[in-house]
């Protein structure tokens, strides 16, 4: 048997397409906060964030091809209705990190859900010297940085050692994260990669194990003609649908899917089934599911189309869409579009009535991709419409 | 005492003399703060053994930013008598430091202090962009722009262009969203949307691929794109190309033209293939093995990506050797070996993992 790393490449690849996944369904573990050892965390880059349970932090690092989790220490329930509002929080973050507020650029944001702080990652820079910071924003709009020079973590590798390749000085291969989520158990991580065309979500047990990466899943839209698309992920919530626990995935150009996570078994087939198509031009930023007036909505943030409340009653009963007629065409799950809140650059839930938004102008760029938001940044709690 | 012992003490002296005779200059100098190497220091002001119960920053703090923002991260610590604060990240261009120290005793003291100013002077620019062809299939999925230095992310939607022959912009025709950099941010890779390029999709059915065979179109990169220090590139980039017919077959190593060097020569061993592969794959995905061991070599390609060398670090010895081929090898289109980009994978999924690599043999003679 000839070793090498084509052929550890190999049989990554073969455990990927053959096992599928095997995703427990399982409580959350007793400990996850007590399986964390205490030291200094050094992350290349900060960017997809999840909370798991316990107020420890998912931070996904992208250019150091892991996932680190982080006990946060921060577990007291805030006291009255969460209402912050901080104008020009890029201006605070750069100066905290010694920059010209145009260096700094929010990665992504979520609240903790036990002491409703709000959570964000950044990053000091925009090249390859960039450095990443958290910074945590406290529901009395305090902005500090999560240190992380002392704290309990894990992390995790997502990618295999690199190619043993003379010709090159440094290993050119990353795997960007697009987004993360806890469900039951495990870290569900959507990524891609900037050479193979191998888009995938990941599924990871935690508390990590040793440095197995988990599982990876290749989901396939049975709406798309029945080819599969592997078209990556751009933002995904955990979702229970008919008792079953689900994921609801949103791509670009914007169809909504539905993943039963009970499917994602060793040798099962994983089917994606397209239930709402909000249309083209447009990509998905976030998504919040919450219940009013008895009935279920999903609050999706969107780059060309703003803020879309999105009717999620009995969404069991939608039919899958197989064949969407019009373009830019808009099917499925009914929708409506918020007007009261405009540039939205990031979307998290606070609670079961209200949710947290940072608001921006947009970059330079087309509507459906602009760059990165610009200052001045305002991060608010807005009542879920 | 040897001639070295000799000096060492006499270096030893001198230090105790230059830091007592630095107390003394502390003591006497006046309250002030000054920036030296990176860090700000209290001259003039003999800290407490103990730091203050609230913390030195109590007493001294560094701001960056204008108004009512936090302080500026960093550490402290008594050197040499002084209080020092060393910010955790280095002095920044652009940046407009205020340093407040207040002493116990009620005595304030400021001081301002500038970093470097922000460079103005272009570095940057588009070294290469592959694939080089002046033909490309209609089907091409992914083109990798390689820059001469480092560059800012987030940039791309706005500097890329793809024009038709008339100079028109065409919208939506690479994938939008997280930018695809390698760790040096030199090389990005951008994606044409698949959904465009996939059979049986709605937006191919719809739109169309985002490139028509037998058109002309131009890629554009604006000059405007700032590198990582925020300054313009040397020159803006253009390349036109035209649509060529759609990748339709995976590709098959049985189909490739391997020439193999003589004995005791470092001649290059070569691949030709019919059509062009992916740039970034071909630099990792052929490796070259004899007796169950890797042969060590410089990898190059040449004719538009449709041939791969391969220069050994030592001369070839006669015997048989192998190409071993990652099945992940893709041609320009994403199509790898043994499976297409857009075949139903969801039905053929359990008759194509059965092989994740495949050797090709060659002699050396």
């Amino acid at each position: 048997m000839l070793k090498g790393p084509a052929f550890r490449r190999a049989a990554l690849a073969a455990s990927a397409v053959l096992a599928v996944a095997i995703v427990a369904i399982a409580d959350a573990p007793a400990s996850l906060t007590g399986s964390l050892k205490a030291g200094r965390l050094q992350l290349k880059s900060a960017g997809a964030l999840a909370f798991g349970p316990d107020g420890v932090l998912f931070v996904g690092d992208s250019m150091g091809g892991s996932v680190a989790a982080i006990d946060t220490n921060d577990r007291t329930a805030p006291k009255a209705p969460v209402s912050i509002a901080v104008d020009g929080l890029d201006a605070k973050i750069a100066a905290m990190a010694g920059v010209p507020a145009d260096q700094i650029v929010v990665n992504d944001m979520k609240v903790n859900p036990l002491s409703k702080n709000v959570y964000l990652s950044v990053s000091r820079g925009k090249g390859p010297d960039a450095q990443p910071l958290i910074v945590k924003v406290d529901v009395a709009g305090a902005v500090s940085n999560l240190s992380l020079d002392n704290v309990k973590f894990a992390q995790v590798s997502l990618v295999d050692a690199p190619d043993s390749n003379p010709s090159a000085r440094q290993d050119p291969r990353t795997t960007t994260i697009t987004d993360m989520n806890y469900v039951g158990g495990n870290l569900l991580v959507a990524g891609m990669s900037n050479e193979e065309w191998n888009s995938a979500l990941r599924s990871i047990p935690v508390p990590f194990k040793s440095a197995a990466p988990g599982a990876t899943l290749q989901i396939w839209h049975d709406s798309h003609g029945r080819y599969e698309t592997q078209s990556p992920v751009r933002t995904f919530v955990p979702y229970m649908i008919g008792g079953q626990p689900y994921v609801l995935a949103a791509y670009t150009c914007t169809p909504l899917v539905r993943i039963p996570v009970g499917d994602l078994k060793a040798g099962a087939k994983v089917k994606g089934q397209t239930i709402a198509d909000l249309g083209a031009g447009n990509q998905p930023l976030d998504m919040v599911p919450y219940k009013k007036d008895g009935k279920d909505y999903i609050l999706v943030a969107n780059t060309a189309f703003g803020l879309l409340k999105v009717q999620a009653d009995h969404i069991e009963t939608y039919p899958v869409i197989d064949s969407p007629t019009r373009n830019p065409g808009t099917a499925g799950m009914p929708f409506e579009k918020i007007t009261s809140v405009t540039n939205v650059k990031q979307l998290a839930q606070v609670d079961s009535s209200s949710a947290v938004v940072l608001i921006a102008a947009s970059g330079a760029g087309p509507a459906y991709a602009p760059g990165p938001p610009v200052g001045p940044m305002t991060l608010k709690t807005i009542a879920l419409p | 005492m040897n001639r070295a012992a000799i000096a060492a003490a006499a270096i030893l002296l001198a230090g105790v003399a230059a830091a007592a005779q630095s107390a003394l200059q502390s003591k006497a100098r006046a309250l002030g703060i000054e920036l030296r190497d990176g860090a700000f220091r209290v001259n003039g002001w003999a800290p407490p053994r103990a730091k203050p119960s609230g913390g030195w920053g109590t007493v001294f703090l560094v701001y960056a930013g204008a108004g009512k923002v936090p302080p500026l991260l960093g550490a402290y610590a008594v050197e040499s008598g002084a209080l020092v604060f060393h910010p955790r990240y280095p002095i920044a261009a652009g940046v407009h430091y205020h340093a407040v120290f207040r002493a116990p005793a009620g005595a304030m003291v400021t001081a301002d202090f500038d970093g470097p100013p922000r460079p103005t002077n272009p570095i940057a620019r588009v070294e290469q962009v592959y694939p080089t062809a002046d033909a490309l299939p209609s089907n091409l999925l992914r083109l990798y722009i390689v820059f001469s230095a480092p560059m800012s992310q987030g940039e791309a939607p706005a500097r890329i262009h793809i024009e038709d022959e008339k100079g028109k912009i065409l919208p939506d025709e690479l994938l939008p969203g997280e930018e695809l950099w390698d760790t040096s941010f030199r090389r990005l890779t951008m994606t044409f949307d698949p959904g465009r390029i996939k059979r049986g999709l709605t937006s191919n059915r719809t739109i169309g691929p985002p490139i028509q065979e037998g058109k002309r179109y131009k890629l554009v990169i604006d000059r405007s794109w700032p590198d990582a220090r925020g300054v313009p590139m040397l020159q803006g980039f253009a390349r036109s190309f035209v649509g060529g017919p759609p990748l339709r077959t995976p590709p098959d190593p049985q189909q490739w033209r391997v020439t193999a060097p003589a004995q005791g020569t470092k001649n290059a061993l070569a691949i030709d293939f019919p059509v062009a592969m992916n740039y970034a794959l071909l630099q990792r995905m052929i490796q070259v093995a004899r007796a169950q061991a890797l042969v060590q070599g410089a990898i190059a390609l040449g004719n538009h990506e449709a041939e791969w060398r391969f220069t050994p670090a030592a001369p070839w010895a006669p015997g048989d050797y192998q190409l071993l081929i990652d099945t992940g090898l893709e041609d320009l289109a994403g199509n790898h070996i043994g499976a297409l980009f857009d075949i139903d994978m969801f039905e053929k999924v359990t008759k194509t993992v059965e092989r994740q690599s495949v050797t090709l043999p060659f002699r050396i003679r």
